[in-house]
């Protein structure tokens, strides 16, 4: 698996990533206060427990189980996870950014979400909300993140070494 | 139409403008580190400290101002662990580190706190992984979108995940909670 990512200097990247961090940061707080999306609190984005909320609503309702959801969960569907392939969508064919990437090595990349989204349960956060529970100053979501650098670190070293090996 | 379609659209909203800019800004809460462990290039741990700060300046404000709920009450979450697990944490005084005193220490960094050291390996343990597989969550996402195979697995894996932690794995892993 090697980093499928942006090249130091990207022409066709139209929006400073600053500017994003600003925009989230705007969005997700004041959509917690606007919208009422309370309980929990700093929920207003987040990939892995909106889907688990989300998996787990239409789980209960077409098998009649009671796996956990939040209390958010009762009052509306949490589409964040949909939403935000919708929106990429969008803007990949707006600006012809679509292409077909060939699958190689499935097996790790299917495991890899396996284990990020079991961990996303357990510590209530995909990377994302790690960062915004660490920024709504919580204890937990700071250590999260302080594990998240550590890991990072971890892993960018192991791609050193393999490269260089 | 109810509330709750209203409620529902408007997640359906903000994740389809978040996705649309990030993948105007290729935004990724993990690559911004790695891009500068590696090579040194700052941009994308620029967009990670911008969304920290804005996120800790207007909550800051929110609880100055009263508009947010000042607990986390999710902390074994939802609801049966809650009640336990929130008399615990609340009678501890350590859930928020605007109420953290210097006494509460030994109380949060002990181990029986067992919460925070899983919320450090798990941090780790999902830093690492992300690592290898290119990109945190929001970039597979964004990466699925645009048409990559690799991507499209990684979230298969990542759905699959939610019924099989339920039906087999929270039984064990609920031990961090307790």
């Amino acid at each position: 698996m090697k980093p499928s990512t942006t090249t130091p200097t990207d022409r066709r990247r139209t929006l400073k990533p600053w500017l994003f961090g600003i925009i989230a940061g705007v969005l997700f707080v004041g959509a917690e206060i606007l919208l009422g999306i309370y309980p929990p609190s700093a929920y207003a984005f987040c990939l892995a427990c909106h889907v688990r909320d989300l998996v787990n609503t239409v789980w209960n309702a077409a098998l009649g189980m009671a796996l956990e959801t939040t209390g958010l969960a009762r009052r509306a569907l949490l589409l964040t996870s949909p939403g935000v392939l919708l929106g990429a969508l969008a803007a990949a064919a707006l600006y012809r950014e679509r292409r077909r990437q060939p699958l190689e090595r499935p097996l790790p990349h299917f495991l890899a979400g396996l284990a990020v989204m079991t961990t996303g349960i357990l510590i209530f956060g995909c990377p994302t909300r790690i960062v915004l529970r660490a920024g709504y100053g919580e204890v937990y979501g700071i250590a999260a993140l302080a594990g998240l650098l550590a890991g990072i670190a971890g892993g960018t070293l192991l791609l050193r070494l393999r490269r260089r090996g | 139409m109810g509330e709750a379609w209203w409620l529902s659209l408007a997640f359906l909203g903000i994740g389809a403008l978040v996705g649309f800019l990030a993948q105007r800004s290729r935004m990724c809460f993990v690559a911004g580190f790695r891009d500068w462990l590696l090579v040194r290039d700052t941009e994308l741990l620029l967009g990670l400290f911008s969304f920290l700060a804005t996120v800790w300046l207007l909550s800051s404000l929110g609880y100055a101002l009263g508009l947010l709920h000042q607990s986390m009450p999710e902390y074994g979450a939802l609801e049966a662990r809650t009640a336990a697990q929130g008399a615990r944490t609340a009678a501890q005084g350590v859930r928020d580190l605007r109420g953290l005193r210097l006494s509460d220490a030994r109380e949060l960094l002990g181990l029986a706190n067992r919460f925070l050291y899983a919320s450090l390996a798990g941090g780790a343990l999902i830093g690492f992984v992300s690592v290898l597989s290119g990109g945190c969550v929001l970039r597979q996402h964004v990466l699925a979108a645009q048409g990559s195979r690799n991507a499209w697995l990684f979230l298969a894996g990542f759905y699959a995940a939610v019924p099989l932690y339920y039906l087999f794995l929270a039984r064990y892993l609920g031990w961090v909670y307790r």
